[in-house]
């Protein structure tokens, strides 16, 4: 092979490894932070709310769910958030269903917070001795799930979830299911 | 509907920038000069056709139309209307769409601004012009579709990003940065098209070096104004990171400014085409990185947009145009090569010859420091970050050496210099230079590098006012001048030498105030209960009270504030705040800066405890910081003086006729050693 003959090899010596540098980063999410759970079935579990009911993971099935770990404690991010969901309840209605799991807090400091920053229309589960929120991975308020209809997790959301992502991730699961379901 | 207008209008767009690439093409082939109208009214018509879908955007923004998507996710009711307006360039699509739109606007002014001239070249550049508009055209019809419909459509939305929100610098810091970035696409196209047509000539050169220079003045003011803007806003008392999204707006930068460089090597000698054309080919295809790292979610950034769709697109545009351009490159290389001839040690050819390498390696330095944590992380899995200290420790000693050249490279002749001349030009000012460090240790001042930016410094300044003043007292004389008026007229009849000098005088101002604010502030950080006061630098900052309310022009945005009263240097009263935006997870930072020309007192906000009112606040005081501002002004005013049209043509016979350095048509400065008149011809 001729000098002048390699000097085109120039080309794939600098472009491919490139591209492929870069074809290996995509569709990560930067500020994603993986977890084990997403695309598997949900935790079960069988828990009592905030005013006494139970709520097992089976009642559940049939429309999404957004189960949401916070404390009254986390301040300002779960109280930026509870707007955030108090929004996203009125806007979806029973399309979707929004469960929060009380992450290491006391029944009576949700419910200061209820009052303070307005009264939840969901459920409230107390997690006592904090067995869901190690079922599920998590790693400090908030954080939430977002399970589809057949009880799989579909999305994490690490930190306070916002009507953005809501908007985006509940869209899109929602329009899945009208898809799908015909 | 606005809506199906702006989406046609893209469309269109996409239909005539495919029709310019081919009228382009063949009209060079055939050399059709009917053909090649049509084809310039196609690239006007683009340009058109997304100004109008930027319109329609910015009306769907004021007037909250929810029912399109980038309006639901980007815009609230009560979003005030120049953060409506700005919130264009607030996420993907939309900077997308004002990309192509300036994109379009540079394709068209430099079509109309060659028209009836550079027959040869214009055709392919307007081919390779049309060719990247096509890109983002097919981009927005397809993946990036800003005009996409949302159903339900929603009552309110989240509003802009709250750090666009946050400072009305997001209204200026991205367009200047696109502005740059999309007009680099213009010395490339007239890259491709020397390539193509073998012309890399005086001719091209000199339209390279007029459409770099505009570009890389939007680029580099976009980048002070972002550093500013980061510093203004972002609370962490700093204004730059060596952040990817940072260095991907650096890297262009480096291979245009050494592309500057190398050009006037290229103009004078007519060395180093091979060289100046793959800067040209480097800058822009840095530029595409460089959007990609920002738009595709590759790499963790503050700056980063989610991920989407548009990633792949952007990916096999890089492939496009690196192949593309690169292969034309070894094409044509043969017929490049054969003009070069070695350069004397010691000249300013060799001055340039290092300055490139210089530069360079900086880019290298930045783009393995950018690239690093992605490979490691395909190679191992391991999470690996480069930090600022590497980026410092590594870059440091080339800029020191950079700022040493930039003095001694105007005070090197062309050719080759004699040790004479040398020691005669440098010798007062390697004087000054020491003399400034000697006064710093006696101040107090520590530290290799600030000491060394100094003196550099003062040695650079030193070099450029004593060239100024031996020009003019030269000109005085033999045209019986006053001093004052002389040193004028040599400057704007040597627009580019002087502009040059004066944007070198800037840099160094940077460089100082870059170098003290950055080894020289102070800081504290306090927790402190109402009432409690805390030291820093010579200030006493007492905490008075903390307010939360929301902000008087949106309400949805809750503010906490901190007042404090100052005693020192500066004293009065600053409040410093966290927002809450209903579209933030984390809570923004208000920093309070006080500026005055010594040093700024910046006061952030870390956090708060409303039951107590106890704060946690950090306080930095950074010397010199408003320099850094005012250094990259001159540095701006100093390029817009070099490319500023010369109305007044000297006609060349007279000028002929005046002396022998005329004569030669490629130089166009007069020689700094010459005591004789200068004479200079300088094309318009």
């Amino acid at each position: 092979m001729s000098v002048r003959a390699l000097r085109w090899l120039l080309v794939p010596i600098l472009v491919v490894p490139l591209v492929l540098l870069l074809l290996h980063g995509f569709g990560r999410d930067p500020q994603a932070i993986p977890s084990r759970l997403i695309g598997k079935a949900v935790p079960t579990f069988s828990l009592v709310t905030l005013d006494g009911r139970t709520v097992t993971s089976t009642e559940l099935r049939g429309r999404p769910v957004l189960v949401n770990f916070w404390a009254s404690w986390c301040i300002p991010a779960c109280v930026e958030e509870h707007a955030v969901l108090l929004d996203a309840a009125r806007r979806y209605g029973s399309s979707l269903q929004i469960v929060g799991v009380l992450y290491q807090d006391t029944p009576q400091g949700a419910r200061t917070f209820g009052a303070r920053y307005g009264e939840p229309s969901w459920p409230t589960l107390l997690d006592p001795d904090g067995r869901l929120a190690l079922d599920f991975g998590v790693t400090g308020p908030p954080e939430s799930y977002l399970v589809d209809g057949q009880g799989i997790v579909r999305f994490k959301q690490f930190g306070p979830l916002t009507q953005a992502v809501i908007t985006d991730q509940v869209g899109r699961l929602l329009s899945a299911a009208v898809g799908g379901g015909g | 509907m606005l809506p199906d207008l702006g989406h046609a209008a893209i469309v269109a767009g996409l239909a005539l920038s495919v029709y310019a690439v081919v009228a382009f093409v063949l009209a060079a082939r055939r050399r059709d000069s009917a053909l090649l109208s049509s084809a310039r009214r196609a690239v006007y018509a683009s340009f058109g056709l997304a100004a109008l879908a930027a319109a329609a955007m910015v009306v769907l923004l004021l007037t909250h139309d929810f029912s399109v998507l980038y309006v639901a996710r980007n815009n609230a009711t009560t979003t005030p209307p120049f953060f409506s307006v700005i919130s264009l360039w607030a996420a993907l699509e939309g900077s997308i769409l004002f990309w192509t739109f300036l994109l379009t606007g540079w394709a068209s002014l430099v079509i109309w601004r060659t028209r009836g001239r550079h027959s040869a070249l214009v055709p392919w550049a307007g081919a390779t012009l049309a060719s990247i508009s096509t890109f983002f055209f097919a981009v927005m019809t397809w993946p990036g579709n800003p005009f996409t419909r949302v159903t339900p459509v929603a009552s309110e939305g989240p509003g802009p990003n709250a750090l666009l929100q946050n400072h009305p610098f997001m209204g200026l810091h991205p367009p200047l940065l696109y502005l740059g970035y999309t007009g680099l696409a213009v010395p490339f196209a007239f890259g491709i098209a020397a390539l193509i047509t073998r012309r890399t000539d005086e001719e091209w050169l000199g339209i390279v070096r007029r459409w770099t220079l505009v570009p890389w003045i939007f680029l580099t003011l976009g980048i002070t104004a972002g550093a500013w803007w980061s510093y203004a806003v972002l609370g962490w008392g700093g204004y730059w990171a060596w952040d990817p999204v940072e260095n991907a707006a650096l890297l262009p930068w480096l291979t245009a400014t050494a592309f500057i460089h190398s050009s006037m090597v290229a103009e004078r000698r007519g060395a180093l085409r091979i060289w100046t054309s793959a800067l040209v080919i480097a800058t822009f295809c840095l530029t595409l990185l460089g959007t990609f790292l920002t738009r595709s979610g590759v790499i963790a950034s503050v700056h980063s947009f989610t991920q989407s769709a548009i990633g792949p697109w952007f990916l096999a545009a890089i492939a496009i145009a690196l192949t593309g351009s690169l292969g034309l490159l070894i094409w044509r290389l043969p017929g490049l090569v054969g003009s070069e001839r070695p350069a004397a040690p010691v000249s300013r050819e060799s001055a340039f010859l290092l300055n490139n390498v210089l530069f360079l390696g900086i880019t290298f330095a930045v783009l393995f420091g950018t690239l690093y944590p992605l490979a490691v992380e395909a190679l191992s899995g391991d999470t690996v970050s480069v930090g600022a200290p590497w980026y410092d420790r590594v870059n440091a000693p080339l800029f020191l050496l950079l700022l040493f050249l930039m003095g001694v490279g105007p005070a090197l002749p062309w050719g080759a210099a004699s040790w004479g001349s040398v020691r005669d030009r440098l010798g007062v000012p390697v004087i000054t230079g020491v003399a400034g460090v000697v006064a710093s240790l006696a101040l107090g001042m520590r530290g290799v590098a600030p000491l060394a930016t100094i003196g550099f410094a003062l040695f650079v300044v030193t070099i450029l006012a004593d060239e100024l003043v031996r020009g003019a007292r030269s000109r005085a004389r033999t045209r019986g001048e006053p001093a004052a008026l002389a040193a004028w007229r040599l400057a704007t009849r040597n627009r580019r030498r002087y502009g040059g000098y004066l944007v070198h005088a800037g840099i160094c101002v940077m460089a100082v105030a870059i170098a003290i604010s950055a080894t020289q502030g102070q800081d504290a950080t306090a927790t402190l209960r109402p009432g409690q006061a805390m030291q820093v630098g010579g200030y006493t900052l007492t905490y008075q009270r903390l307010v939360q309310e929301p902000l008087h022009d949106d309400p949805r945005v809750m503010e906490t504030r901190a007042e404090v009263s100052v005693a020192g240097r500066q004293s009065g009263t600053l409040a410093t705040a966290l927002r809450n935006y209903p579209s933030s997870t984390t809570p923004i930072a208000t920093p309070s800066v006080q500026t005055s020309l010594g040093e700024d007192l910046y006061v952030t906000l870390l956090s708060f405890d409303p039951a107590s009112s106890t704060v946690t606040l950090h306080a930095l005081v950074n010397p010199l910081v408003v320099w850094i501002w005012l250094g990259g002004g001159v540095v701006g005013v100093g390029a817009v003086f070099a490319i500023w049209p010369d109305r007044r043509r000297v006609p060349v016979a007279a000028a002929v006729a005046v002396g022998p350095v005329a004569i030669m048509p490629p130089i166009r400065e007069p020689m700094p050693d010459s005591a004789a008149p200068s004479v200079q011809v300088e094309k318009a």
